[in-house]
């Protein structure tokens, strides 16, 4: 027994000759594989044709709208290359300028924020801040030596 | 005509591509309503087309007719923009709305019911169905054919392939919807079973 799927996918079902037809409609009465297969097939193509039936028309304004997007990608287009190198370079320099003024900021409207090397490189060491203490609370030199080598001492 | 037409928009006379776009609008909203249902994006598509046309003016050489000519950018444009939309919907071929189940009911007992704008939404929501199931392609070629009973020569045309391509592409998308719609109807049966039950 021949199967009749493949009548049915080479052709639309428009396109099947009466002779196709009558073969399919006989083979479907006999074999229930293809009989579901035929019923698919004819309501497919029911519900393609009904799908092509839905057509968006132009609206009266369509043909403005294509014109004035053409100008406008026209106009584009005739902008001078300095210009469009302008665009896209603007946002790079202005960015670059306002590093450079805030920089600028920093060194000279600034400047007593800034601590000289000594100071920086002093300012943590237990020299300083043991004799950085108030002067009644002033410790002699052998005292701080005493303070800063006692783990050493303890060590020992 | 139509190479007079295309040279004198193609020079910078605007009137006669305003001509073209009002000339051959209906056709490209014809092509562009075959991938895309809503509005918005049918004009979307037919401005892109007409945009591309414009700039390609210079290659229309008149051999074919113009309308051919963009009815072939319209084709390709509209693929384009469905392949990078990526929107293409999952395929659930296996829930049936209560309406798309009484449709396919009447139709299959071949008391196709009266035409009206609300079976017509029916069927072409099913047809959307079936067609996610392919790839946009594939939905070109079978659309054409079996909606629109194009020959294969004339999809062949309007998409660029060639025709040994056009025939396995519709052949391998009808095979596909076939079998989509079948499962739907399994899937009703099922439901009238349990629903009988």
């Amino acid at each position: 027994m021949k199967h009749i799927t493949e009548i049915l996918d080479n052709a639309s079902m428009a396109a099947l000759s009466e002779n196709e037809l009558n073969e399919v409609r006989a083979h479907a009465l006999e074999c229930e594989s293809c009989r579901s297969a035929y019923e698919a097939a004819r309501l497919s193509a029911v519900v393609l044709k009904s799908r092509t039936q839905v057509v968006v028309e132009p609206s009266p304004f369509f043909q403005t709208r294509v014109m004035a997007a053409l100008r406008e990608q026209r106009e584009a287009e005739n902008v001078p290359a300095f210009s469009r190198l302008w665009k896209s370079a603007k946002v790079l320099v202005s960015s670059m300028a306002l590093t450079t003024a805030a920089l600028g900021v920093l060194t000279f409207v600034l400047p007593g924020t800034v601590v000289s090397d000594d100071q920086a490189v002093s300012a943590y060491s237990a020299e300083s801040v043991i004799m950085g203490q108030k002067a009644d609370e002033q410790l002699s030199y052998e005292q701080v030596l005493s303070t800063i080598y006692e783990d050493d001492e303890d060590a020992r | 005509m139509d190479l007079d037409l295309a040279r004198q928009a193609q020079v910078g006379d605007e009137s006669a591509f305003a001509e073209i776009v009002r000339r051959y609008s209906p056709r490209v909203f014809s092509v562009a309503s075959r991938f895309f249902r809503q509005r918005s994006l049918v004009e979307e598509a037919a401005q892109e087309v007409f945009l591309k046309a414009y700039t390609q003016l210079g290659s229309f050489e008149g051999r074919g007719s113009l309308e051919g000519w963009l009815t072939r950018i319209a084709t390709n444009t509209c693929l384009n923009m469905v392949r990078s939309s990526k929107r293409r919907p999952e395929s659930t071929v296996s829930d049936l709305t209560e309406d798309e189940a009484s449709w396919l009911e009447h139709q299959s007992a071949g008391d196709g019911e009266q035409p009206s704008v609300e079976n017509e939404v029916v069927a072409t929501d099913l047809a959307d169905r079936l067609l996610s199931v392919l790839s946009p392609e594939d939905q070109q070629a079978l659309l054409m054919i079996d909606g629109e009973d194009a020959s294969i020569k004339e999809v062949a045309e309007a998409t660029g392939w060639s025709e040994s391509k056009v025939k396995v592409r519709a052949f391998r998308a009808r095979k596909k919807v076939r079998e989509a719609m079948e499962k739907l109807l399994g899937h009703r049966n099922e439901q009238l079973d349990s629903a009988a039950d």
